[in-house]
């Protein structure tokens, strides 16, 4: 117990077991418990973002190792870099706001919240881990309450078939991944076998994984993984999932979660890999055009605000892809920064659109208008989250994808081009479409008055939107910090393609020099 | 003192952005505290320009002042400080009309509900504008850039009650934001090819090389020549700027006199040495036209503010296309006196509206020569100098480019000047009709004149209206750009144009006289115009802007709307319906399937059981 992160992945979980352990009808201590817990789990991410993590130290830190199976190698194993250091701080604090705008939840308060902990803790455990097992089983822990919190305290008459085909899809998409790390597992030679990233990052850069091995595993990853960050075309669980789901559960989800793919993509994919990802970039390449331009079309459609919300945050994963298909150091940054902003702006949107729900008892665009009035705080919040969405700097979202873009441009000019497009132009309409629908206009004739959100209720999103701001105007206290670790990623993802070197050897000497 | 002066451009550029967060967060009841911290920022921001601008007048080489904002990998973006003297100059346009325009701001908005949140979002714009100003690379400029662009729609769209001024500020955005598109290809594509994004290094490297951008030069030039396209409401993006008349009509004159308009134009200045030929000259054809296409439709146009919208969108057309024959310092010297005489144009149309209870129509005014005289003597002011009367501002700045066109370009000439022959003609109209003639309203009849917080800017700005020729500011930039360029005396000025191209002289007075004297016929005592009769079919398509925005929104309706109509039919049908649903829709066909086997019925499990032996059976026995 000696790391500051077992603290903050254990302050969420033995918040739910003490909760577990609170009679039901205390429903205000409940939410106390569930406020405190996240909340010390806050501000210990935010003491080890901005005081414990030490910038220019290349290798992982704040590292706490305990056996737990030593036969089979496993052990609980968690540090922090570059890469992971913001999606932690990232997590606490969404964590915390979504504890801040559940107030609204009356049924099994109890169940609830020992729900929404056990996924908190699951989350920042899973970007914690350094050992593929626990990053596996935490991740596991925190995407099985997604689905019950869904089908439960989900809203909307497609909540079941929401619940239905996103348990389905993100458990196939687990379950390839799953399976593509398994056999990366068995890569490893029987003596030396082990969970230990650091360990199996470190062997096959003295040892390549042979081709049919990677082109066997990369896709596997490359596609479970995907399937997990809603990578176009399988993204249809992500919109419906997220417009069923309570508000909590999509900000968890949505921010954090989903950037596990991603996360585990540029953590595991990438480096052990290197000649199979250099092969399939050129597939991811193409395939987040079908998040950012496509998605973004199906979003300028959308009527509903939750399943335009839901697109945006679909089209947005596009550029954390667009990066790391770029495989330049520019790019990885990039999309670790849009990860973490994206996060936040996900919570934060997802929050207002569940506070607007309350208020109005809808999310139909075309009912609601000229709401700015009656509720400036969140029409204003609103407001800033839609320009935040379509790239305005100032906000996190604009150095994130500005360095994807400039990333991405010498290897893919043409897709980088049309991700402009998206990101410019077809963002903009579509979050301006929604603002001039919802809060500008003439009131909405139906229109029953609404309340703005008192000054304790206000505090998440100005959080939120405090974070989003901080990121924007000092991008550097994030990308200082993600440019090491992103250096040593992509020095391993471009090692010389062995592929060309190996047709090269064999024209050269024996025509059917098997690869082996 | 020297400790400070290197804060001093910080505090110019922040102190706007400081007074817009404050009023946000701390003082959005009090709404004259909100006021006048928006104000005082300004004005203290000018009066450190003014101060800037002394100490560094003559300074040859100021080094950028930079702070790091990103560095990652070989692409590291500044927030920085350029001083030379084109944004010294900049900065003192900027913040000097814009101190006006705040002050006159207060008379004219001070009922206003949300006059704290109009304040703030003022503010916000100024230090969005200072940023453009300031910049020193391509990434601050195009950050700062974007922030005119949102602040520009909090302003426009200020009212956004009223569903037309919602609909301009999102018009307004949404094309700025497809003229950023090109030029964030354009900035990409210059660092990419020529490594770096500050303005200092990339004009050494192009020193150095001028062939370093290589076969996509053209290209790179018209992609980032696209912002400007936007900012600067360049046809074919230039359909915004009418529409964001919506806004208060101080915001008109702040966004499309003084700032906003005039980004696009200071960018082209500021990166002028990147342009090749090719590119030049079709951007001075983009900016001769959009000059043209704007005065035709200014003369039918009966709204005060939308005839001033159009007039600037031709003065822009006049400066770009300025920029393209190769003379960036007329287009900075036009810009100059442009922002004087516009604001000022804008602010007395505003003190008009005012006075007539928000009657924009000038067929329902008239005979205000009594009842406003301060407006009417600085509109008189403003619309002489716009319409290029000497010695009046407009006329020296306007020379100038007409000069840079008679040396580049016959035809482009020719424009200009028809352009200007145009000018005269519906400043005139505008006029005769709105301030002379009889009362054609009640509320024409009943007008009073402004208070002084709104007369008092109109006087300062007409003064700058008349001397703005005169003052050096041609020779101030001129240096920029042609370092040799000498000092001349103030007397020597006067007479100038003459001296150095008096053909240009000569027609551009003579089409401003022609101008005025048609107008003069047809207007002077009119009632109603008798345009539309004479010219029928064509007055009624400049009266509807030649149908842009009608064959804009159905083009846009058979792209961007068909695509994305598409993209929905796709994913709902398609993805989400026959491929999810679909393979879902298979494996519970198979489970049902298979449950029906599963009846519980021991004698069918017996039978089933049974008949599988058998089957077996005659596999082992009679197939082996």
């Amino acid at each position: 117990m000696n790391s500051i992160l077992t603290y903050i992945i254990l302050a969420p979980l033995i918040g739910a077991l003490v909760v577990l352990l609170v009679p039901r009808n205390f429903r205000f201590i409940i939410r106390g418990i569930a406020q405190a817990a996240t909340l010390i789990s806050m501000v210990l991410a935010i003491k080890m973002f901005f005081f414990d993590f030490t910038t220019n130290f290349p290798r992982e830190q704040l590292t706490e190792k305990i056996q737990w199976v030593a036969s089979l190698g496993i052990n609980y194993h968690v540090g922090v870099d570059g890469l992971n250091v913001g999606l932690i701080l990232m997590g606490a604090i969404v964590a915390f706001a979504a504890v801040c705008v559940s107030h609204n939840i009356k049924t099994y308060e109890k169940e609830f919240y020992i729900l929404l902990l056990v996924m908190t803790g699951g989350i920042l455990g899973a970007f914690a881990s350094l050992d593929l097992f626990f990053f596996y089983f935490f991740h596991e822990l925190a995407l099985v309450p997604t689905f019950i919190m869904i089908g439960v305290w989900g809203r909307g008459e497609n909540k079941n078939y929401a619940t239905f085909q996103i348990t389905l899809y993100l458990s196939i998409g687990a379950l390839l991944a799953l399976v593509g790390l398994i056999a990366l597992y068995l890569q490893l030679p029987l003596g030396n076998r082990t969970f230990n990233i650091i360990e199996l990052t470190k062997y096959f850069k003295a040892q390549p994984m042979n081709l049919a091995a990677q082109q066997f595993i990369f896709p596997l990853l490359l596609f479970g993984f995907g399937i997990l960050v809603s990578l176009w075309p399988f993204h249809t669980w992500a919109p419906l999932g997220y417009g069923s789901a309570p508000s909590a559960t999509a900000m968890l989800h949505a921010g954090v979660l989903k950037k596990f793919g991603l996360y585990g993509l540029i953590r595991i994919a990438l480096p052990l890999m290197p000649d199979a990802s250099q092969s399939w970039l050129h597939v991811l390449a193409v395939l987040c055009l079908g998040n950012i331009v496509y998605c973004g079309f199906v979003a300028m459609r959308q009527r509903d605000l939750n399943l335009l919300i839901g697109n945006s945050s679909v089209a947005h994963m596009g550029f954390c892809f667009l990066g790391i298909a770029s495989l330049t150091l520019i790019g990885i940054t990039g999309a670790v920064t849009v990860m973490v902003a994206h996060g936040l702006l996900a919570a934060l949107t997802f929050a207002l659109s569940g506070y607007i729900y309350q208020q109005t008892g809808t999310l139909d665009i075309r009912q609601m208008g000229g709401l700015l009035r009656q509720i400036p705080f969140i029409g204003a919040a609103l407001v800033m989250a839609a320009m935040a969405g379509c790239g305005l700097p100032g906000f996190a979202n604009f150095p994130g994808e500005a360095l994807v873009l400039f990333g991405a441009w010498k290897a893919f000019p043409l897709v980088t081009a049309l991700a402009v497009w998206g990101a410019l132009v077809i963002g903009a309409v579509y979050m301006l479409r929604a603002v001039r629908n919802i809060l500008h206009g003439p009131m909405a004739a139906n229109q029953t008055p609404i309340a703005d959100a008192s000054l304790l209720r206000k505090l998440p999103y100005a959080l939120l939107l405090a974070t989003l701001l901080l990121f924007g105007f000092v991008p550097s206290l994030l990308t200082d910090k993600i440019k090491p670790s992103a250096q040593s990623i992509v020095e391993m993802a471009t090692r010389p393609l062995k592929i060309q070197k190996m047709e090269k050897d064999s024209s050269a000497t024996a025509p059917r020099a098997a690869v082996k | 003192m020297n400790d400070l002066l290197p804060n001093l451009p910080w505090s110019v550029l922040f102190l706007p952005l400081l007074s817009a967060v404050a009023i946000a967060l701390f003082t959005k009841k009090n709404r004259g505290l909100s006021a006048g911290i928006s104000i005082g920022a300004i004005v203290i921001s000018f009066l450190l320009s003014a101060f800037l601008f002394f100490q560094y007048r003559d300074a040859k080489q100021i080094p950028d002042t930079v702070l790091s904002w990103v560095s990652v990998g070989n692409l590291s973006v500044d927030i920085g400080i350029k001083l030379d003297s084109l944004s010294l100059l900049m900065l003192l346009i900027v913040t000097g009309v814009g101190s006006a325009i705040h002050i006159y701001s207060w008379g004219y908005m001070h009922e206003d509900r949300a006059v704290s949140r109009y304040f703030a979002s003022l503010s916000l714009f100024t230090f969005s504008m200072l940023g453009i100003v300031l910049a020193t690379n391509f990434f601050q400029m195009f950050i700062f850039w974007e922030l005119v662009g949102v602040s520009s729609y909090l302003l426009i769209g200020f009212w956004y009650e009223r569903a037309s001024a919602a609909d301009a500020a999102k018009k307004a955005f949404i094309t700025n934001r497809l003229g950023d598109f090109g030029f964030l290809i354009g900035i990409i594509m210059v660092w990419a090819l020529a490594g770096s994004l500050s303005f200092g290094t990339l004009q050494e490297s192009f020193k150095a090389n001028p062939q370093i951008l290589g076969a996509s030069a053209t290209l790179a030039g018209l992609l980032i020549f696209c912002g400007a396209m936007g900012k600067s409401a360049q046809f074919p993006l230039h359909v915004w700027l009418p529409d964001a008349m919506e806004g208060p009509t101080p915001v008109s004159a702040l966004i499309h006199a003084a700032t906003m308009v005039a980004a696009g134009v200071y960018m082209l200045c500021r990166v002028f040495f990147l342009f090749n030929l090719p590119a030049l000259e079709i951007i001075s054809w983009i900016g001769g036209f959009t000059a043209l296409l704007a005065a035709v439709i200014a003369v039918q146009q009966n709204d005060i503010k939308r005839i001033l919208a159009y007039s600037t969108l031709s003065q822009l057309g006049y400066m770009v296309m300025a920029v393209g024959v190769g003379g960036p310092a007329a287009a900075m010297f036009h810009l100059t006196t442009h922002a004087f005489f516009k604001a000022l144009l804008f602010l007395g149309a505003g003190s008009v509206i005012h006075a007539l209870h928000h009657e924009q129509d000038i067929w329902k005014m008239g005979a205000l020569k009594k009842k406003m005289p301060v407006t009417f003597w600085t509109f008189l002011i403003g619309t002489l100098a716009l319409a290029g009367i000497p010695p009046f501002s407009g006329f020296y700045s306007k020379d100038a480019v007409l000069a840079a066109a008679f040396e580049h370009n016959a035809i482009l000439f020719i424009v200009a000047t028809l352009v200007a022959a145009l000018t005269a003609f519906y400043m005139f109209r505008l006029f005769f009709v709105a301030f002379l003639g009889a009362p054609k309203s009640d509320a024409s009849d009943h007008a009073h004149e402004s208070p002084k917080i709104m007369t008092m800017p109109l006087q300062i700005l007409a003064v700058l209206a008349v001397i703005g020729g005169l003052i050096g500011i041609d020779t101030f930039i001129g240096k920029t750009f042609q370092p040799e360029a000498h000092a001349v005396h103030f007397a020597e000025r006067f007479l100038a144009p003459f001296g150095h191209a008096p053909m240009a002289a000569l027609f551009g007075i003579l089409a401003s006289v022609i101008g005025f004297s048609i107008a003069w016929s047809l207007y002077a005592n009119a009632s109603c115009d008798p345009l539309p009769e004479k010219l029928g079919v064509l007055s009624r398509a400049m009266r509807n802007k030649f149908y842009f925005d009608e064959i804009y929104s159905g083009l846009i309706a058979i792209t961007h709307e068909a695509a994305s109509r598409l993209a929905d039919f796709i994913d709902r049908w398609i993805v989400a319906g026959l491929m999810v649903r679909g393979a879902h829709g298979t494996t519970e066909l198979f489970g049902r399937a298979l449950r029906l086997v599963q009846t519980g019925n021991l004698q069918i499990y017996a039978f089933l059981f049974v008949a599988g032996v058998a089957v077996v059976l005659y596999f082992v026995l009679f197939r082996s």
